[in-house]
């Protein structure tokens, strides 16, 4: 029994997931050790703001990740979101709830829109949706044309049902936009790793052919991948507009990279058919923590934040990619007798 | 009939013909746009998307991308314009920015053709990483007070309305496509991006090549860092943001596909003049510089989408060609059939 147990966590230990639970808890000591203020769970939980964006949306591009695409747009609608609700809401005065599922709509229909010109017409998922990008924040620049409110100012005075979406805090302490979060990731779990659907998915990144000849309308799944993500991009551009308390056209387009960063972080495959959305979930904390992190425990400037982000994602991936290679195991199994490459 | 085929075949040509179409038709509506002064500025205002896109354009060839260029062309910006407002010589600030863009592109060669690290990820991580070094070189203040003479090479005119910087480019443009199309290892890249197993099986040393592809894409990325610094006056810490995805908008405008071993140089500066034309024929037709961004993602999609389609449906059409010469005369006429359909 004990063996079993011990045989079990043996296997976790060369999981991804697990590797990158240590990872995040390593985070947690050595900021927690330099500067104990980090681990005040105001501080800490307030910091939430900044990275619930890419967590949000990083957990919906996996989907799209999966069946061997890319999403490169979500930053842009982001943005696009943002800015539809604020001229609904302010201009044309509907309903600031009823702005929202207009947003989320209008979010959906840009990815579906994408996800058709992917799936549908054969076009590489990487150029369509770099075109998606060029777009959706070319519209959502136009929109803010419609506005009486000059665009670089920002849409602002939004009511307080609406801000209270981002300062909500249960209990007093976690703040809505963990739950939100939370909330999101068992959705996501449940949908790919439980359901027929992500089974579906997962296939379709495997291999895409003989989805198709057993049946499957594979399309129509590619499709729904994108409209997950750009729905996902429309919360999180809700959840931040909130938190802003301003709707801008340009929120968010920072995203792109970190949000890649994230998925294929949290060990999915770019070519498709392996990820997991725990997987992303920790690799987007890992990344916000970091970035949160440093610059209050070493005085880092946030402007070099770029670096430690982009070093840990290549030191990741060369890694990965030299256990997986047949010499290095080879080497390292003379030396240590139970290694036998990192299975993610 | 056989020169239409033609036209379609030689990629480039039809990107020409679109840009010529373009013109043409902003020339109809507003004809101060068709004078020499205007068109000309097109394309020297293309100078640095030009050699971005050309220099992607040998990395998207053999099948691989890269979105490290916009913080390579910061970073060179950066550090070839601080040793020129230092007083240094021009000869060391342009070595200096050469070095900074090979050594990326070497760095990205290894990773990806040594390590097998898909490519997207790999330059992903580097163009973090190259960014924060901006940031850390210039301390996060702007590069300011460049020398006159320096700022003013922007705009030598060669003859007439064309800037040195735009021939400076071309000639570039038109040895490296020399380059790829006439000599032996030229032509290692095309085939590497066309057949990566083909290419190994017959010989062809397919990582060298794909490290060579790197090497030259951060080369032409740093000489752009360069004109780039000449024609702005000033680098910010941001610099190139986000120009590698109007680079790879520009190559796939002029007809590179991102699977690789399709497309030419040609093609891509081409697709530079179209991408970087598109604010100044807002301008000209009179609409606001603000749907930029919008035309540019209208186009793109609009182009890859029929490119895709009229490439499936050429696909498809080959394939029943040869199912039908190779089954008997009663199949032909059904595979026939088929085909028209």
């Amino acid at each position: 029994m004990k063996q079993s147990l011990f045989g079990r966590l043996g296997q976790k230990a060369k999981s991804w997931e697990f590797v990158l639970l240590l990872i995040l808890i390593l985070e947690f000591i050595i900021f927690g050790a330099k500067n104990p203020k980090f681990l005040l769970p105001n501080v800490l939980l307030g910091s939430v703001n900044d990275i619930i964006s890419i967590c949000i949306i990083s957990l919906f591009v996996t989907f799209v990740m999966i069946t061997g695409g890319i999403d490169i747009q979500v930053a842009s609608i982001v943005g696009l979101t943002s800015i539809v609700v604020g001229v609904t809401w302010q201009d044309f005065g509907v309903n600031i709830w009823v702005a929202c599922v207009i947003a989320i709509i209008a979010a959906a229909l840009c990815g579906a829109i994408s996800g058709f010109f992917v799936a549908y017409c054969g076009v590489q998922p990487m150029v369509v949706t770099l075109g998606g990008s060029f777009l959706y924040s070319g519209i959502a620049l136009l929109i803010s044309k419609l506005s009486a409110t000059q665009s670089y100012k920002g849409i602002s005075g939004f009511p307080e049902g609406f801000t209270q979406i981002a300062s909500f805090k249960l209990f007093g302490v976690i703040p809505s936009q963990l739950l939100i979060f939370a909330g999101l990731t068992v959705i996501a779990y449940l949908l790919l790793h439980r359901s027929k659907y992500g089974r579906k998915v997962f296939l379709i990144g495997i291999n895409p052919r003989a989805a198709e000849y057993s049946g499957l309308n594979s399309r129509l799944i590619i499709l729904s991948t994108y409209v997950l993500s750009a729905i996902s991009a429309a919360i999180a551009g809700i959840v931040l507009t909130s938190y802003l308390g301003t709707a801008k056209s340009d929120i968010g387009m920072t995203f792109t990279l970190p949000i890649i960063t994230a998925v294929v972080l949290g060990g999915t495959l770019s070519t498709g058919g392996k990820g997991s959305v725990i997987g992303t979930a920790l690799a987007a904390l890992v990344i916000g923590i970091l970035r949160f992190g440093l610059p209050l425990c070493f005085k880092i400037n946030t402007q070099y934040l770029d670096i430690p982000v982009g070093l840990l994602l290549l030191i990741v991936i060369t890694g990965r990619a030299l256990s997986a290679n047949p010499k290095v195991i080879k080497v390292m199994a003379g030396k240590f007798p139970r290694f036998s490459g990192l299975k993610s | 009939m056989t020169l239409l085929k033609k036209m379609g075949k030689v990629r480039e040509i039809s990107s020409l013909f679109f840009l010529i179409f373009l013109f043409g038709l902003v020339g109809l509506m507003n004809s101060d746009f068709l004078t020499p002064t205007s068109l000309f500025n097109c394309f020297n205002d293309s100078v640095v998307f030009t050699l971005l896109a050309v220099g992607i354009a040998f990395v998207i060839l053999t099948g691989e991308i890269d979105v490290s260029i916009g913080a390579t062309l910061g970073l060179s910006a950066a550090v070839s314009s601080t040793i020129l407002r230092d007083g240094g010589s021009a000869v060391v600030a342009v070595l200096a920015a050469v070095l900074v863009g090979c050594l990326v592109g070497l760095f990205n060669g290894f990773g990806i053709a040594k390590l097998g690290i898909p490519s997207l990820i790999f330059t992903l991580g580097t163009n973090g990483l190259v960014r924060g070094l901006v940031y850390v070189y210039t301390g996060g203040a702007w590069v300011e007070n460049l020398p006159a003479g320096f700022t003013r090479l922007a705009n030598v005119k060669l003859v007439g309305e064309l800037t040195t910087f735009y021939a400076m480019a071309l000639l570039l443009v038109i040895a490296a496509h020399l380059i790829l199309t006439k000599t032996r290892r030229g032509k290692y890249f095309i085939t590497v991006g066309d057949n990566p197993a083909g290419a190994t099986m017959v010989g062809i040393p397919t990582m060298q090549t794909k490290i060579m592809a790197y090497v030259l894409c951060g080369l032409f990325a740093s000489v752009a860092g360069i004109l780039y610094s000449s024609r702005i006056g000033f680098i910010t810490p941001t610099a190139g943001n986000g120009y590698e995805m109007k680079a790879i908008a520009a190559c796939v405008l002029g007809g590179v596909s991102l699977s690789g071993g399709l497309g030419s140089l040609i093609g891509a500066s081409i697709g530079a003049v179209i991408m970087s034309s598109i604010s100044r024929i807002l301008v000209f037709l009179g609409f606001s510089s603000d749907y930029d961004n919008t035309i540019t993602g209208i186009l793109l999609i609009v182009i890859v989408v029929v490119d895709a389609v009229a490439q499936n449906r050429a696909a498809v059409k080959t394939r029943h060609a040869r199912l039908a010469s190779r089954s008997g005369p009663l199949e032909e006429e059904s595979g026939n059939r088929r085909a028209a359909s």
